[in-house]
């Protein structure tokens, strides 16, 4: 086993994964940047090391500096957490040159998954279905109008050189397609300075439904069941669930299936998660994160199993001691991430000191934070500051529980989103589980 | 305001100092990390340490200020042609030494040894983006890609290939000049390999050069001024004296950015500057725009 680990990241995750390291007798490293001196990462850990100036750019991203701390620490394994560094192929391969573990899935498989066309045809290889498109850029109208007719509207229009939903357009009939079509050609000519267009069928009010995924080098490949994402503000999540209201045994065993199949066919190592965007009975494919999520307690608390210690475990080319058949689920768990923002003021982030902060506790609560009492708020990096995990027997048991979990939560002295998330937990639409993507920005 | 369950004031620590059991780990030499020699290269330019892999991955190109680093002809083959393949032509031949210059032979053979290549050209076939083509490299790091005798054949003998093949010829040029080593016999180089190139010029097929850093000399005056289609590096020096040279002769300070590539487009003898990571496809464009196929 690792004698001692450097740990690239900040926050809670660094604290998360310092926690595991000390319960397998590993000494840790810390990496902080000068803004974050005082954070609760920095106390725990055995060594801690400065790696650079506020900017992530200087520091959490700076790969030189962390692979000399490591180096000059003798740590043997460097955890990246997520975010930052966490799905760099360069700094995996570096780690790899440097002879320094990288707790990850290797160079090759991240730069696979992290480019879009290649990691569609990985999939389609493996037979796990994606989101059903052209093969590319489609020239003309006619090409357009007959591609829509096989795949079946509505379809949606998207610039290849595009982003930030510049060059999109949603086409519902056929009637429509021809105008849309060109007026998405040359808004994405105008923006991008290219007009190619590739089209896919547009999923209508999706569920983003994620499998965690645990590989060993030793060939086997688990699923550790679902996550229900779905609730997501700009793309950024606020409330994840396992089990999904919406899954059946008979549905997860499907989709699971389809998970594990994917990270084979990648030669998939460590934990994985494998993103599915889910509408009336069919799922697809959309993309696999190659690191740990910031979900994951909520897949801990209803497997049971420590995916931190998993991960170092799996690095450290053990075998993992459970098959497909011993992951059992049990009861229901929620996460609530709480941010320092204003939701009254379009979600600005809000840093600053904390005055005081009261955690929940009690049966079936946990709460995965970097905070406490006098801890200023950097305002250069993420604005999330805890995460309220609850788990209960049931749905309704687990939702009751986060409720009174948040009553309880008090930070004292700046703004977060607590009520926010408490007034979406009595929402109609999350107490019968019947929620989508767009529940928050009413897509 | 609510009442505050706290009161604000230093923190405290936990008195306990955890302990885990203590591991005897014994770490041997090999599994202690380390950093290889070479993993990092720096930018002279704006001096950037970049990561050697990612560095050849990027094209040699620094993506902080755009500097290209010097590419040897092999790895200027993987940038540009298909896999990387090349069927490459006389591999074997080298300079006789004609003037039997002093200690010419001795560096010679040592210049071998550290760049593997036999002289400072490398010819062959290629496909790039599945256009077949004749395609020269000059490597600067062998005697700063000076043009000797075993060049100047090379590249005679790619025209007069290119000719019968009816394949159009891609020059990389990269030059000091003429070796000055084999003295009088470097220069009529020039003239041997320019006649090489009006007869597959009169055949009707397409020359194109890239003018990489440096192309100066005999290799400015001669075969790399006379492509079709001359594109050039960024940045790259493209001259016949050298800057230094000509601001003692003529004693006077020489205006910003002379002789830089974007000077040359500037005057009108580039016609494009192009960037490495789009060489590529450049070259096949234009391959496919003037090849027979096309035509048929």
């Amino acid at each position: 086993m690792f004698k001692k680990i450097l740990i690239a990241n900040r926050g809670e995750i660094a604290v998360r994964i310092i926690r595991a390291c000390k319960e397998m007798g590993i000494e840790t490293v810390a990496v902080y940047s000068e803004a974050d001196k005082e954070a609760l990462h920095v106390m725990l850990a055995d060594e801690a090391v400065c790696i650079g100036p506020a900017k992530s750019k200087d520091s959490y991203l700076n790969i030189q500096n962390i692979i000399s701390a490591t180096v000059l620490t003798g740590a043997t394994a460097i955890h990246p957490g997520f975010g930052f560094l966490s799905e760099n192929s360069s700094f995996a391969r570096m780690c790899e040159d440097c002879n320094i573990t990288f707790i990850g899935p290797n160079a090759d498989t991240i730069d696979l998954l992290g480019n879009k066309s290649r990691a569609r045809e990985t999939m389609l290889k493996a037979g796990v279905p994606v989101v059903p498109g052209s093969d590319g850029e489609v020239e003309t109208v006619q090409a357009a109008l007959e591609l829509a007719e096989t795949i079946g509207y509505p379809v949606m229009i998207k610039a290849s050189s595009g982003g930030g939903g510049k060059g999109m357009r949603a086409v519902f009939k056929a009637e429509d397609l021809e105008n849309l079509y060109n007026a998405a050609k040359s808004e994405s000519k105008a923006a991008f300075g290219d007009d190619k267009v590739y089209i896919e069928k547009l999923i209508v009010n999706p569920k983003h439904i994620e499998f965690q995924i645990l590989g060993d080098s030793h060939g086997n490949v688990v699923h550790l069941g679902e996550r229900d994402c779905s609730v997501q503000r700009r793309n950024q999540k606020m409330i994840e669930e396992s089990p999904s209201a919406i899954m059946t045994p008979e549905l997860r065993e499907k989709m699971g299936s389809a998970a594990v199949k994917a990270a084979q066919a990648t030669g998939y190592v460590n934990a994985g998660t494998i993103e599915f965007l889910y509408s009336q009975g069919e799922y697809y494919f959309m993309e696999m994160n190659t690191r740990i999520q910031v979900e994951h307690p909520v897949t801990e608390m209803v497997t049971g199993i420590d995916m931190i210690k998993a991960q170092i475990c799996i690095a450290n080319g053990e075998e993992m001691p459970y098959r497909q058949e011993n992951i059992e689920f049990r009861g229901h768990a929620i996460e609530c991430r709480i941010n320092a923002e204003d939701p009254s003021k379009n979600f600005m982030p809000c840093p600053g000191r904390v005055e005081n902060v009261l955690f929940p506790g009690g049966l079936g609560v946990r709460v995965d934070s970097a905070l406490y009492p006098g801890y200023v708020v950097p305002s250069c990096y993420d604005s999330m500051l805890a995460k309220v995990i609850v788990h209960g027997s049931d749905r309704a048991e687990a939702i009751a529980r986060m409720k009174r979990a948040l009553s309880e939560l008090i930070v004292d002295g700046i703004q977060t989103n607590v009520e926010y998330q408490y007034e979406l937990l009595e929402r109609e639409e999350i107490i019968s589980g019947n929620y989508h993507t767009g529940l928050i920005e009413g897509k | 305001m609510k009442k505050n369950p706290f009161k604000s004031k230093h923190y405290a620590t936990s008195k306990i100092v955890y302990r885990t059991e203590p591991q005897d780990v014994e770490q041997s030499e090999e599994e202690r990390p380390n950093v290889p020699q070479g993993i990092m290269t720096k930018c002279p330019k704006c001096g950037k340490v970049i990561y050697t892999k990612l560095l050849i991955k990027n094209y040699k190109r620094c993506d902080e200020c755009g500097f290209n680093f010097k590419v040897s002809a092999h790895e200027r083959f993987a940038m540009i042609l298909d896999d990387g393949e090349l069927q490459e032509f006389d591999a074997h031949m080298s300079t006789r030494d004609p003037l039997n210059f002093p200690g010419y032979g001795d560096k010679l053979v040592r210049t071998q040894k550290q760049t593997g290549l036999v002289d400072g050209v490398v010819t062959g076939k290629g496909l790039i983006n599945g256009n077949p083509a004749l395609v020269g490299v000059m490597d600067p790091a062998f005697f700063m890609g000076s043009m000797g005798t075993t060049i100047g054949e090379k590249l005679a003998r790619l025209f007069e290939r290119a000719t019968k093949e009816r394949l159009s010829v891609i020059l990389f040029t990269a030059s000091g000049g003429a070796r000055m080593q084999e003295g009088i016999f470097s220069l009529m180089q020039m003239a041997k390999v320019s006649a090489a190139v009006a007869k597959h010029s009169e055949a009707g097929h397409l020359y194109i050069t890239v003018l990489t850093d440096p192309t100066t000399g005999g290799v400015t005056a001669s075969f790399a001024m006379l492509g079709d289609i001359i594109l050039a590096e960024p940045g790259a020096l493209i001259g016949f004296a050298g800057p230094r040279v000509i601001e003692q002769t003529i004693g006077q300070k020489l205006p910003e950015g002379f002789q830089r590539a974007e000077f040359l487009l500037q005057h009108g003898f580039v016609d494009q500057i192009v960037r490495r990571d789009q060489l590529k496809q450049t070259l096949g464009t234009l391959l496919k725009m003037h090849s027979d196929r096309t035509l048929a």
